[in-house]
Parts: C-alpha cells; structure tokens; sequence
C-alpha cells in the first residue's frame, strides 16, 4: 500500500485583483510512494514543492485531480491525526514556550493527557531541546525553530511526516543530527515525506528522489540512478544503416536514435561511444562528425542542482 | 473537543496580551469608584440615592428604591457595554488574523480539524474572554449596589446573559471582516465604521438613506442592510431595560443571531475556500 499517492494534480495559482499573474504551480503530477521510505521531493525554489505537499495537507486546493495520503482522500480532516508537518518558514506564536508549543499543537493532534506529556519530554530530548523546554519561542534561533518544528511535526506519533526545508538555518551539525532522527524514523516504519532544493540535504538519506522543475516532475527514482551521469552525442554520416546493424548498435549502448538526420547515442562512458564508432565503422558507415549532443532537460537540472551543493 | 483545545488555545493568547488586563483593570477601578461614590441615605422622607454625595432623586419610598437603583445600574451598564464594545473588539481583533499568519496557519490546517472549527474554536475563544470580563463587571457591580444601597434585585446578573449575546452577534461581524481582510488593523478599522458610522446610518434610514430614492426596491434594500448588521443599539436599549425590570422587545435579539449565523457562515465559506 502506498502511504501517498496522487494522480494527475496540478495548481494554477489565480493572480490577485488584476487576473493576470496566473501561475501554473503543479501540472499534471502523479506520483505514488511507498510506506517506509524517505522520499525526497528535490526542485529549485519556485519549483512547486510547497505547493505540492500543501496540496497533500489540504493547506491549498488544487486545480485538478486527486490525492490520498494513507489511502485516504486528502478532503478527509481526519486523515491528518496520523499525519505530521513542519512547514518552511514556519511561525509558532511567540508567547508560547517550547512544551507549550508541543502541548497546544500536540492537543489539536488529538492527542492528550499524560500519554502526551511524556511523548513530549523524549521529542524534546530528540531534538536536543531538553533545556530550552521553558523559554518563550519568541527567544529562539533559526535552527532551534526547526528543532522545534521537527519535535511538533512528531507529537502526535504520525505514521507519515512531511519536513519541507528542515534543515533551512541549521548549522552542519544540526543538519546530521536531523539526518539521524530521520533515519531512525524510517527505520521505525514512517514514511518521510522530505522537500529539499539541495541535492547534498537528500542524497545521504533518501531511499527514492523525484525531480520537480516549474511543477512538472521530471524524473523519480533511486539517488544513484538519478545521479549518474550519461551522455549523448550526435554522430552525422552518410550512406544507409542496415537493420540488423541498428539492432546490433542498440545492444551497445544505453539508448539510440537513427534517422537520416545523424545518429543520437546516450552512452554511459568514453568508452561505449568508441566501441559503438569501431562497430560502425566496421560495416564501413562514412563518419562525417562525431558531437557531444546538449544535455537533455533532466540532466541539465541534475547539473544545476550539483552546482548548488554548499562546500 | 477540538473546539474546547481551540478555546483554551485562544484564551492563552489573549491573555498574553496586555490588553485584557487593562480592560479588566477599567473594570475594577469603575467597580471601586462606584463603591466609593454611591450611597443611600434614610430620612423621614424616605430612602434617598446619593451620588458622591448629592442626591440622585427624590427620597423615594423603601420599596421603590430598587427602581432607583436598577435606573443607574441600567446607565452604568451601558456605558460600560459601550466601554467593553469597543475594546473587547480592539483586545480580540487579532485572534483570527494571528491564526492567518504565513507560516502560523499552516500549523493549524495541518491538524485533523475542519476549517469550519478552526473558525468556530476561535470565535468562542474570543467571545468567553469577552464575557469573562462582561461576568466579572456586572457581577463585581450586582454586589457593589447590594452592599453599599441593600438593593439585590438580579436583573443586573441577568442582563449578564444579554450582553454576552450581544458580544457574540457582533463578534461574527469581526471573525467575518477578519478572516476575509486577514488583517488586525483593517478588521477593527471596519467594525469601527460599523458601529459609529454605518450603524447609525442604517438604524436611523428614516432620515438618511431613505431620504436619497423613494424606490421601494432601494428602500428593501436599505432595511436589508439593516437587517443583515447585528443591532447593537437596539439590543442595548433592551438590556436596559431588562435591568429595570421592563418588558424586552426579543426582535432584535432574533435578527442579531441571524445576522450573526450568516456572517459566521461567510466566514466559514471564505476560509474553506481560501489557499493558503
Ligand atoms: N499563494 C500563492 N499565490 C500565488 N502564487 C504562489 C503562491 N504560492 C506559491 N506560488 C507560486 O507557485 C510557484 C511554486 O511555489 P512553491 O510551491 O513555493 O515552490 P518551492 O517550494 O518549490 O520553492 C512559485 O512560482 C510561486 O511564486
Ligand atoms: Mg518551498
């Protein structure tokens, strides 16, 4: 059973008074994932991953389609009691210390009495916010407003946890200790819900990634598989290319177009290229060019969202 | 259940705020001046009401002091009703506009509770501060006269009852102007226009907006108007006289609760509605 799935879901935000300014969010995204895994939502800022898991959290309607979360229409309020969330940029009211938060936000989970108290005391020792317990959120830093939140978005035991940005404003130190409650949330059996623009917050902790660029989702699978780069080049040449040479071409790459334009080969190394070139030649095809093909769309956002990861 | 959370959630907030201490400090220090200044008197005459002492009335029979005394309860509550009005509405204002915030409402939609209770938790959160400070006044005041004038007629108690309503049925017209503007200072700014401006306006049609078209599809539309606002001043000539033990005039009472419902119910479709 998938702790989420959604089919079809897209968003257009309507632009203020003037109608214009409409924004297309989400277009058209299905995605399913699994219980017991960390997924990650990876996408540069404005990509739609707010929007989406909002969407998730009937925070924001969407346009069109439809979503379960724990086999659960999202319109069902009830569907949340097992469902945690620590917004980006989120704000506790500040007259509210750190247990308070925790009690208050816990209550409206529908959890309460002493079954509360003490779940709350072992979220704060998670979190490392055992002595801070007492101060006025107002007091706090970034990083324990996130501290904070992780500890908030647990109080009611969820079955799965959405954490945009947790790691926004918090220091490397925080940030592996984040990892390691994440970790052993997975290994408790949650779903982890996780938003990110960094590939480097993601790819030591997700089980599964999916890309997002401008609301569409360009790619879902693995870190590893997402991550190796490929290439394509484009070989020109004349004369005619046998079927059975076709065929035997393909074997040797990972993926190939060959139209009367040139021919488009995805390899995986140097050396693949060379051997697909050696076997052309041998069937004595007249080389005229040999090109690196620009990147395709995914792998150039691959390549942008590396750029991005902070030394 | 959620709604009681929602309830105590919301009275926290505001009492973290200075602003109900001061409205409850008004309240004693008017309580402790009234204590000081009223007195009764007995002569020959009969018994007289004084006032820092000079003398309200007449000398009135014993078994008419009650009247006398129910009369200046009857002032002293509306003024404060007026009083509390106006800073209740400025004290809770925020309570719908601060659950709105970017970044604070996502916490609460999060929750496995309808928008419809967010709303209505808060709303009642709101209206109980308001009539803890309404109980704590006229109940302060009910035991001020019978200390200081022996006069214990509950009509003073009671009317405790009415000007919690009339809270209430003016508070809708906040949470409405609050959750469709999301702001504080727009939401007290046109419950003020309501209650000096267009309330007056409206109730008094006769002699303004009627003046404007004799059309009787204009003129429905006017009385509309009136009818769709809470009718504070009418409302309040009642609780007046429910504390002098005169006979109530309940229309206004009925319509506020309907105009009441109906803002509530806007409320309630804007939120729904609303992306946040
Ligand atoms: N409430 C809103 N009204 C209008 N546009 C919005 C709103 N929220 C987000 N957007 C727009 O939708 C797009 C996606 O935003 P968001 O989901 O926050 O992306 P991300 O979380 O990936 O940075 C952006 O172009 C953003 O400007
Ligand atoms: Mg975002």
């Amino acid at each position: 059973m998938p702790a989420l799935q959604c089919e079809h879901l897209s968003k257009v935000y309507r632009g203020g008074f003037r109608k214009k300014g409409e924004v297309q969010a989400l277009q058209d995204l299905s995605l399913a994932v699994e219980t017991g895994q960390i997924f990650s939502l990876l996408g540069p800022n404005g990509a739609g991953k707010t929007t989406f898991v909002k969407i998730l959290l009937s925070i924001t309607h969407p346009t069109s389609g439809r979503a379960f979360v724990l086999d659960r229409p999202i319109t069902e309020p009830r569907v949340r009691r097992k469902v945690g969330y620590l917004p980006e940029n989120h704000r506790f009211p500040g007259y509210l210390t750190g247990q308070q938060v925790l009690t208050s936000f816990g209550s409206l989970s529908g959890v309460r009495g002493p079954a509360l108290r003490s779940h709350i005391d072992s979220l704060l020792t998670l979190v490392g916010m055992q002595e801070w317990r007492d101060v006025k959120v107002r007091k706090y830093s970034k990083g324990m407003m996130q501290r904070l939140g992780l500890a908030q978005a647990l109080v009611n035991d969820p079955a799965i946890v959405f954490l945009d940005e947790p790691t926004d404003g918090v220091d490397p130190v925080g940030r592996k200790e984040i990892r390691d409650v994440l970790r052993n949330l997975r290994n408790e059996g949650k779903t982890i819900f996780l938003n990110s623009h960094l590939l480097s917050e993601v790819e030591l902790v997700s089980d599964r990634v999916a890309i997002l660029d401008k609301g569409k989702l360009l790619k879902v699978g693995t870190v590893q598989e997402l991550t190796t780069t490929e290439e394509s080049y484009h070989i020109g040449y004349e004369g005619s290319i046998p079927e059975a040479l076709r065929t035997e071409a393909a074997a040797r790459v990972l993926d190939i177009v060959i139209s009367s334009e040139g021919i488009v080969a995805r390899v995986s190394d140097a050396a693949s290229l060379n051997a697909l070139i050696d076997l052309l030649r041998k069937h004595k095809v007249l080389i005229t060019s040999v090109g690196q093909q620009r990147n395709t769309l995914e792998e150039s956002f691959i390549s942008l969202i590396k750029r991005e990861i902070p030394e | 259940m959620n709604i009681l959370v929602l309830i105590r959630l919301t009275l926290r907030e505001l009492s973290s705020k200075a602003t109900m201490y001061i409205l409850a400090g008004i309240s004693t220090v008017v309580l402790l001046g009234v204590a000081l200044a009223v007195s009764v008197t007995s002569s020959a005459d009969g018994e007289t009401l004084m006032l820092f002492g000079q003398q309200v009335s007449p000398p009135v029979p014993a078994a008419d002091l009650a009247r006398v005394v129910q009369q200046m309860q009857a002032g002293l509550a509306g003024g404060l009703f007026t009083g509390i009005i106006l800073f209740g509405v400025f004290a809770t204002a925020g309570v719908i506009p601060d659950m709105l915030e970017r970044g604070t409402v996502d916490l609460y939609l999060s929750k496995p509770i309808s928008r419809w209770q967010l709303l209505l938790g808060k709303y009642t959160g709101a209206v109980t501060a308001i009539a803890i400070n309404i109980l704590y006044f006229l109940a302060g005041a009910w035991l001020v006269f019978g200390l200081k004038c022996g006069v214990w007629e509950p009509t003073l108690l009671t009317s405790s009852l009415t000007m919690i309503f009339m809270f209430a049925a003016l508070y809708a017209l906040v949470v409405f102007f609050a959750t469709w503007t999301r702001s504080t200072a727009a939401t007290i700014i046109l419950t003020y226009l309501y209650l000096f401006i267009l309330g007056g306006i409206l109730q008094n049609r006769e002699f303004s907006l009627y003046l404007i078209s004799e059309n009787t599809i204009y003129r429905t539309i006017v009385d509309g108007f009136y009818y769709l606002f809470p009718q504070i001043s009418a409302m309040q000539e009642n609780a007046a006289k429910q504390i002098m033990g005169l006979e109530m005039d309940w229309k206004p009472f009925l319509q506020s609760f309907l105009s009441g419902s109906v803002f509530l119910l806007a409320a309630a479709v804007i939120l729904k509605r609303r992306d946040f």
